[in-house]
């Protein structure tokens, strides 16, 4: 009877059990996309000079990537072999474009900071290797979950990257002072929020920073978990 | 493998429902991002003159903006030889575009704000920054020589150096007052490192962007110079 | 010329693909472990970069722009198109190498399929249309930067193949120092915007 009962709930697919938890919550950290799965760090670095500039790119990541696996698994049984590639990347390219489209009609200003970096979301090598690792071999739900996962995986990292990056370049978060002088400290030095004394380093707003705060991040996270030390 | 055939009519199919989905949501969103691209250059220009507008420009929703700008802003074009001309609305000018035109048919638009506390003549230029392009906007008192407000753009200028022409407000803020002619002469305003020799021609350079600063310079130069047959009209 | 001369430098040294804007990230960390790879995959970036910015330039111009063969503005199909006309000339090229050149194919093959989804490639084609290049100005760019490309990635694995024998700690080793590597590099070519030529030519 026991046995009986475990078929049947093996047949339904429960619509969020352990196993479509594992695919949202993996990528966040023992899985992450930039970290341990080292894709889509083009655009991440572009973008992180700003916490509110980042947070749109991991929406619009987020977005590509969940609705392409989506679109993906359930393309994947009558897609011709020869052009496979073309119909993925045709697939994501529309995406990207519905988002660029929305965007510039949501809020313009981003729209025009991101300029380029929205377009090359299509390269972003998370969307394709999601696909080509996931979403074809996989149903259209779990291919979605999965999606969404390594979007938001993608995305913590983006913030984090974006979050120290603001706050010590420019002393604010998302847009909201938090210390050293404010950004008229020329005209004004009344206008102090904490740790007055402290300048804004432009060290942090130059892209090549981007590249120092996850070389950190990728530091911490394996000195915790050994598993993913690279040996070679 | 799959035939050929299939390939094609795969690839016909997924072509015509691509492009039919994507030009259905362009013609839906066409009017907001017009909407949407006219009130950025509305604020852009503005930005000139956001302290005589009588309200925080920065808070002034876009309907705002729309009308604020329909009520106070008077446009005119002028061509090279800062002659009028008719039938063009200064706000649809590119100056972009206008560049890679010959000199002698560039055309250049001219906004005049009516504020509460006088009238001011705004125009645009264009130069040369380190990476890519910088723009302005220059507000000019009724004299057509003081300087009452400045904004910058640009497209690419690094962070915490050159961008400071756009992100530090302390820089724009400096060009307030600077006359651009000596004893009817011009002179236009220059950006300069170590010391101020000219108060009423100089303002202070950037530190550590000296490139932008001189784009700055040369770009006042050149391109204020284009609107002096104009206001010379003005003022008789 | 003076103009592409100008264009030609700033794309391989000041606005390098990798070290100034950081496409490409993908394939120049997972390729440069070894300097003859690092090799391989910098000349088929160049052949590719060099020809599919001009192909995308009239794609963008004759076909999708509002001069083109339509008569109206299709632009929305920008990124489709580029992305499409990438892929099936990467197909093409690797279809055609593997025929005429055996020994090519066997030294640029295996990286081919990985360039259609490399940054830099699609980026190429995106600036050459934010930065308004004539055909002249597109294809120069274009050349310029992948050979920007192929430098970065061949200093790249230069250092990385000397790193392997240097204390580095244990947690920090492979991907984590070579993003710190990849970011001093990134400050080490600013230096180099001094030499920026269209500064030179415009205040001299």
């Amino acid at each position: 009877m026991a046995e009986i009962a475990t078929q049947v709930e093996q047949e339904k697919e429960p619509l969020f059990g352990k196993k479509e938890r594992k695919l949202l919550i993996d990528p966040i950290n023992d899985n992450n996309p930039i970290t341990v799965q080292v894709l889509g760090i083009c655009s991440a670095l572009a973008v992180t000079t700003l916490v509110d500039k980042a947070f749109v790119m991991a929406i619009a990541v987020t977005f590509v990537t969940a609705f392409s696996n989506l679109a993906v698994s359930f393309l994947r049984k009558g897609m011709p072999k020869q052009i496979r590639m073309i119909v993925q990347l045709v697939v994501v390219a529309f995406l990207v474009t519905v988002v660029e489209l929305v965007l510039k009609a949501a809020n313009y200003p981003i729209w025009k900071e991101l300029s380029v970096y929205i377009g090359l979301i299509i390269t972003n090598c998370i969307v394709m290797g999601r696909l080509e690792a996931y979403a074809m071999a996989n149903k259209p739900w779990r291919s979605f979950l999965d999606g969404v996962g390594n979007g938001l995986g993608y995305g913590v990292i983006l913030i984090m990257v974006a979050a120290v990056r603001e706050i010590f370049g420019k002393g604010s978060l998302a847009g909201f002072k938090i210390i050293g002088n404010t950004p008229e400290y020329l005209i004004d030095s009344t206008q102090n929020a904490f740790f007055s004394w402290y300048m804004p380093n432009n060290l942090m707003v130059i892209p090549a920073s981007a590249l120092f705060v996850i070389g950190i991040i990728i530091w911490v996270q394996r000195s915790k978990n050994t598993k993913l030390v690279d040996v070679s | 493998m799959h035939s050929n055939n299939y390939v094609t009519i795969y690839t016909v199919i997924m072509t015509l429902i691509v492009s039919v989905v994507l030009a259905v949501i362009v013609s839906g969103l066409k009017p907001i991002h017009d909407d949407n691209e006219a009130v950025f250059k509305k604020r852009e220009i503005f930005q000139a003159v956001k302290d005589y507008l009588g309200a925080d420009l920065d808070k002034m929703s876009d309907k705002e903006v729309l009308a604020l700008f329909d009520k106070n802003m008077q446009q005119v074009v002028i061509d090279a030889n800062g002659k009028p001309v008719e039938g063009v609305k200064a706000e649809n000018i590119d100056m972009a575009k206008e560049e890679k035109k010959p000199i002698a048919d560039r055309q250049y638009p001219v906004f005049t704000f009516v504020g509460e506390k006088g009238t001011y003549y705004l125009v645009s230029i264009r130069g040369n920054g380190l990476w890519d392009k910088i723009w302005s906007t220059i507000a000019f008192q009724d004299d057509f020589n003081t300087i009452a407000g400045v904004s910058f753009g640009h497209a690419a200028e690094t962070p915490g150096l050159g961008a400071e022409i756009t992100d530090n407000p302390s820089f724009p803020k400096q060009f307030q007052g600077k006359t651009i002619q000596d004893d009817g002469q011009y002179v236009s305003v220059a950006v300069v490192k170590g010391g101020i020799k000219k108060p009423s021609h100089q303002v202070d350079a950037i530190t550590g962007a000296t490139i932008t600063s001189n784009g700055v310079t040369e770009m006042l130069e050149r391109g204020l110079k284009v609107y002096l047959p104009y206001f010379e009209s003005l003022k008789k | 010329m003076g103009d592409l001369l100008n264009i030609f430098i700033k794309s391989v040294f000041i606005e390098n693909m990798v070290l100034a804007y950081f496409l490409g990230m993908c394939s120049f960390l997972a390729v440069s472990k070894s300097v003859k790879t690092a090799i391989g995959l910098g000349a088929a970036v160049v052949f590719v970069l060099t020809l599919t910015v001009p192909i995308n330039w009239f794609i963008n111009e004759k076909i999708l722009g509002p001069n083109g063969l339509f008569g109206m503005d299709l632009t929305f199909l920008r990124f489709i198109l580029f992305i499409a006309t990438i892929a099936a000339f990467v197909q093409l090229v690797e279809m055609v190498v593997e025929k005429f050149s055996p020994s090519l194919y066997n030294a640029l093959g295996i990286f081919l399929p990985l360039i259609t989804v490399n940054c830099a490639i699609l980026g190429g084609a995106l600036f050459m249309v934010a930065r308004e290049y004539s055909i002249g100005q597109a294809t120069t760019f274009g050349f310029g930067s992948g050979v920007g490309f192929m430098v970065a990635i061949v200093v790249m694995a230069a250092i990385r193949e000397k790193i392997r024998y240097s204390a580095v700690p244990p947690a920090l080793r492979g991907l984590g120092i070579a993003f710190i590597i990849t970011g001093l590099m990134g400050i080490a070519f600013m230096s180099l915007m001094g030499i920026n030529p269209g500064n030179y030519m415009q205040h001299h």
